[in-house]
């Protein structure tokens, strides 16, 4: 079943079909929206596991739409880095589900538009897995600005106080971004002719005369990526816009949309690691320095944070320095580490926003302060935000764990034994905030009597919220999977043999 | 003889489902106290079928996992860790009597009860690790999870003494985890079950590197000087609690690393070629006398335990690294020596607070009068650390001065000598307040020659009395086939490759 060819270009399909049906099928009745999303995100899943399922049996495989062969069609190419699919079609599915109940309580939410939510989350879903997908440069960038629109949006709609503002700060940076990654993808079209990424790889490498053309095409993409993987310096965009956003629409840009940005880099890694033209470890230099420094500033703006939401969004910038310093790591542990990470955290931080979402939605309140004493009147909620916090931490045996490990053994594996000691004690420094959240939830005197008499949040909201926070442990101690899973396409990539 | 068995798997088990019984049905009381004490039995009953095998020389095994690839989750019993758990399994059975007991009306008790379990869980967990990664998985979730119970009464105080506690056990942890690294990174392995993995081949940079992290790492818990701070802070959680910290699961799972630091990821032979001991056997003799030193000057009885906890753990690290067969003798013995005895002072100075409200040394004139059995207890763990013969406490120091004289190093001969000077001149003017003071006027007394005896509850009298017995009879028949003394000789003869 797994072998029909047509899975790859259904789970692009379906859900950027379904966000442009949604609308029109709950045009009578409005409470259709979700329950169609529901059905849009499990048919993709199902594909999606499908495509899960050939690639680990037979690796990197590709289709060609419309038999158009290539160079001359587009292609789309699966291999083991675009598994991420997997876990963007699990968080979707969730997030639609956390969303039934969470919309409605939005302030200022027009209820007729709501339709259009669900509409902006599949093409925001369906825009991330083109993204990661495709073997064509130029969709790379369509897919790109499917996803980006659809986020500036998706955080926009929030309805709160400074909504507008920090969505804008999102789309002038986002716009920024994609605007290098176009001119980058014109260059490496003028230099070489071809827009498939692979074909693209063997023309860079045929190339006569200067690396500097090249170079620049790496340059630019290099940082439009950053700014999507919010990567310090170019990070100021992610805490208002991921704290502001409602809260499943966080737990997806936090848990997947920055992960398109690290997709990205490893997608043009592939295209320069191939082509050998220019020497990548000067880039990967800068990667493992800027992933320390990532890791530390997040990890000390979080400290400061009163808001839980704004403390979460800063806790993703440290995480996103783990990914990258293991992917400039360039050690086969250090990649390894730093590519399981990609999904790791996307679960961790996901069912981490979901249980904060879901302590808003019961109680009105989002800071600490506020909060305190939660943890007896929503004891599974907090349970779950318990669990993610030990897991982001990086506590043995939960996901967070295994990634530290990984990256810190390539750390000492590449001879660069400071970057191993940076990220534990990073580490160190992200546990500081989480205290401070579990202790207010739990051992400090209350301050509202909303607090205290509130309800445990609704099924919609437990289901995702304690599914994947027992993913999170499960994740930890299954953790061989993943790594084994990764691990061909990670020896590719750092021995240069074929994206 | 290796043999697979779910035995050393299940020991940390039990408690972990316990605790699990005592989180979702822990609201009736009957039941929460069914699940308590019939856990702790099991697991007693666990740890103790595995003994005599154990004493035959089998040691047990189970991986459970591989979640690493490469490193994973698991146990064996070997026995050092067989040593290890036997002490924490049965001091469990005592101490969640005398909790039950010391705890009464608290409000918090299934939050306190359920991670109780969890850490007598992740104690024995580290006992029977088959690996430094186990180890260290352990020995987070025992920090964690000692948290809560920490700061129990959540006010301003215990928080911060909380805090205090997480910052200097997380830091410890966070050098483990990077000696654990570097050590898979050398060696490829992290496996405890050989007399050793580092070898001489890697960098000796390296090396020094990974002998400071993981001893320092270690260390924390185990409170050698300078890096002891969190250990009188933490004093103000409830006794049974202070109990568990200081003589059972914290402190115990320190020196136990610094045990398995020592013997097995590093080995005798290596670490007496590098000579990196040396350093830690003078830290370790500084952190004897000035503990006890500053114990003579502490007014609170708790506190002054504190401190001489403090000064009795660094016995282990000094037995450690003195690099003889005795004196791991006496640093493995002593592991069972310092917990039965100090379980006792802490018993008591529980008993004395719930039965009278007196926590301050100067008010306990004539305690002994009133509370006799209790202060009896009390006398005999002080004469047991104050190394008497017959009594647990010699034992080490006999083992200990014989492993230095073996060593050539004499002057550690000194070191205990002053050090059991000033464990007498801390514990037995205690003893002579108590027996030796008239009760003072107002209180419960109705004539001249009879003061009214008022014993603490038997809930937390029988316990300290079963510990303070078992203090006698570690001493007086630690030679007796069967005794855990036997392990300990078990695990030197392993270490040594006698």
């Amino acid at each position: 079943m797994e072998n029909w060819p047509h899975w790859l270009v259904l789970v692009v399909m379906a859900p950027l079909v379904g966000a442009a049906v949604v609308p029109a099928l709950s045009l009578r009745n409005r409470a259709l929206a979700p329950w169609i999303a529901l059905a849009v995100m499990s048919v993709t899943s199902l594909a999606a596991l499908m495509l899960l399922v050939r690639v680990a049996r037979e690796g990197l495989f590709s289709y060609v739409p419309g038999g158009w062969e290539v160079p001359y069609g587009i292609e789309l190419r699966f291999d083991e880095f675009s598994a991420v699919i997997g876990i963007i079609c699990l968080i979707g599915w969730l997030a639609v589900l956390f969303s039934v109940r969470y919309v409605e309580h939005m302030p200022n939410v027009v209820p007729d538009r709501i339709p259009y939510y669900y509409a902006l989350l599949l093409l925001n879903m369906g825009g991330m897995i083109g993204f990661s997908v495709t073997g064509d440069l130029f969709n790379f960038f369509i897919f790109l600005e499917i996803l980006s629109l659809s986020g500036y949006a998706l955080v926009a709609i929030s309805g709160e106080r400074i909504a507008e503002m920090a969505a804008f700060k999102y789309l002038l940076m986002g716009a920024i971004s994609s605007l290098s990654v176009l001119f980058a993808v014109g260059f490496i079209y003028g230099m070489t002719g071809t827009l498939n990424m692979a074909d693209a790889a063997s023309r860079l490498a045929g190339l006569d005369g200067s690396p500097a053309a090249p170079a620049v095409a790496l340059g630019l993409m290099t940082v439009g990526f950053m700014v999507k993987a919010a990567i310090f310096p170019l990070h100021v965009w992610l805490p208002d816009a991921h704290a502001i956003a409602p809260s499943p629409v966080s737990a997806v840009l936090s848990g997947l949309v920055v992960k398109v940005g690290i997709i990205g880099v490893i997608r043009v890694q592939q295209i320069y690691q191939d082509s050998g033209v220019v020497d990548l470890a000067i880039l990967n230099q800068l990667f493992v320095w800027l992933g320390a420094i990532s890791i530390v500033v997040g990890a000390f703006f979080a400290i400061f944070q009163e808001d839980i939401k704004l403390m979460l969004a800063y806790s993703t910038i440290s995480n996103i320095g783990y990914i990258v310093m293991g992917l400039g790591l360039a050690s086969t542990y250090g990649v390894i580490g730093g590519s399981v990470h990609v999904f790791n955290h996307a679960l961790i931080k996901a069912a981490l926003f979901f249980a904060a979402g879901a302590l808003i939605y019961r109680t009105g309140y989002r800071t600490l302060t506020d909060l305190r004493g939660v943890g007896k009147s929503m004891p599974l909620t907090c349970a779950a935000l318990s669990i993610g916090a030990i897991s982001i931490v990086g506590i043995p045996p939960t996901a967070g764990f295994l990634c530290k490990w990984y990256i810190a053994l390539g750390a000492f594996e590449a001879d660069q034994p400071f970057f191993g000691f940076a990220l534990i004690f990073g580490a160190l420094f992200i546990f500081i905030y989480y205290i401070r959240m579990v202790n207010a939830f739990y051992f400090l005197p209350p301050v509202r009597s909303e607090v205290v008499d509130a309800k445990e949040a609704p099924l919609s909201m437990l289901i995702p919220t304690l599914s994947l926070a027992a993913l999170c442990l499960i994740m930890g101690l299954a953790g061989r999977i993943p790594l084994s899973f990764i691990e061909p396409a990670v020896m590719r990539l750092l021995n240069g043999a074929g994206g | 003889m290796e043999v697979m068995d779910i035995r050393p798997l299940l020991a940390p088990v039990v408690s972990f489902a316990c605790a699990g019984m005592v989180f979702f049905y822990g609201s009736n009381r009957h039941w929460r106290h069914f699940w308590m004490l019939s856990a702790a039995i099991t697991k007693m009953v666990i740890v103790l079928s595995m003994l005599p095998g154990s004493l035959r020389g089998t040691v047990y095994y189970y991986d459970v996992i591989d979640f690493t690839g490469g490193v994973g989750l698991g146990f064996r019993a070997d026995a050092l860790g067989m040593f290890f758990s036997l002490v924490s399994a049965t001091l469990w059975v005592i101490t969640t009597i005398y909790a039950i007991g010391y705890m009464g009306g608290d409000e918090k008790r299934i939050r306190f009860f359920g991670f109780f379990a969890l850490c007598v869980s992740s104690t024995v967990g580290i006992a029977f690790a088959n690996n430094l990664l186990t180890l260290f998985l352990f020995y987070e979730m025992l920090t964690i999870c000692t948290y809560p119970l920490v700061i129990h009464k959540e006010t301003p105080e215990a928080l911060r003494a909380g805090r205090k506690y997480l910052a200097y056990t997380l830091i410890g942890g966070a050098f483990i985890l990077i000696g654990s690294v570097m050590t898979l990174d050398a060696v490829g392995t992290l496996n405890l079950d050989r007399p050793g993995i580092l070898n001489a081949t890697v960098d000796p940079g390296s090396l020094a590197l990974i002998f400071f992290l993981l001893i320092a790492g270690f260390g924390v818990k185990a409170a050698i000087m300078p890096i002891h701070g969190w250990l009188p802070t933490a004093m103000v959680a409830p006794t049974p609690v202070s109990a568990l910290l200081h003589a059972v699961a914290v402190v115990k799972v320190g020196a136990f690393g610094i045990l398995r630091t020592v013997y097995n990821v590093f080995g005798v032979d290596l670490l007496g070629d590098l000579g990196y001991t040396t350093p830690l056997a003078w830290l370790a003799a500084f952190t004897i006398i000035a503990a006890s030193t500053i114990a003579i000057f502490q007014g609170n009885l708790k506190r002054r335990l504190a401190y001489s906890t403090i000064s009795q753990l660094s016995y282990i690290v000094l037995g450690a690294a003195v690099l003889t067969p005795f004196a791991a003798t006496a640093a493995i013995a002593h592991i069972a020596n310092q917990a039965f005895a100090k379980i006792t002072m802490f018993f008591v100075a529980g008993a004395i607070e719930r039965t009278t409200g007196k926590t301050e040394i100067r008010e306990l004139d004539g305690i002994g009068h009133r509370m006799p059995w209790t202060m009896g207890a009390f006398t005999v763990a002080s004469l047991s650390f104050t190394g008497f013969p017959l009594f647990a406490g010699f034992i080490t120091k006999w083992y200990l001065c014989l492993g230095s004289l073996e060593a050539g190093q004499w002057w550690f001969l000194g070191v205990m000598v002053a050090s059991s000077l000033l464990n007498a001149a801390y514990f037995l003017p205690i003893v002579y307040l108590a027996f030796f003071k008239p009760l003072p006027h107002h209180e419960g007394r109705r004539d001249e020659e009879s003061p009214r005896i008022h014993e603490a509850r038997p809930s937390l009298l029988i316990p300290t009395l079963l510990c303070a017995a078992y203090v006698i009879v570690l001493g007086a028949s630690a030679d007796v086939p069967g005794m855990p003394f036997s392990l300990a000789k078990a695990a030197v003869q392993f270490v040594f490759g006698m």
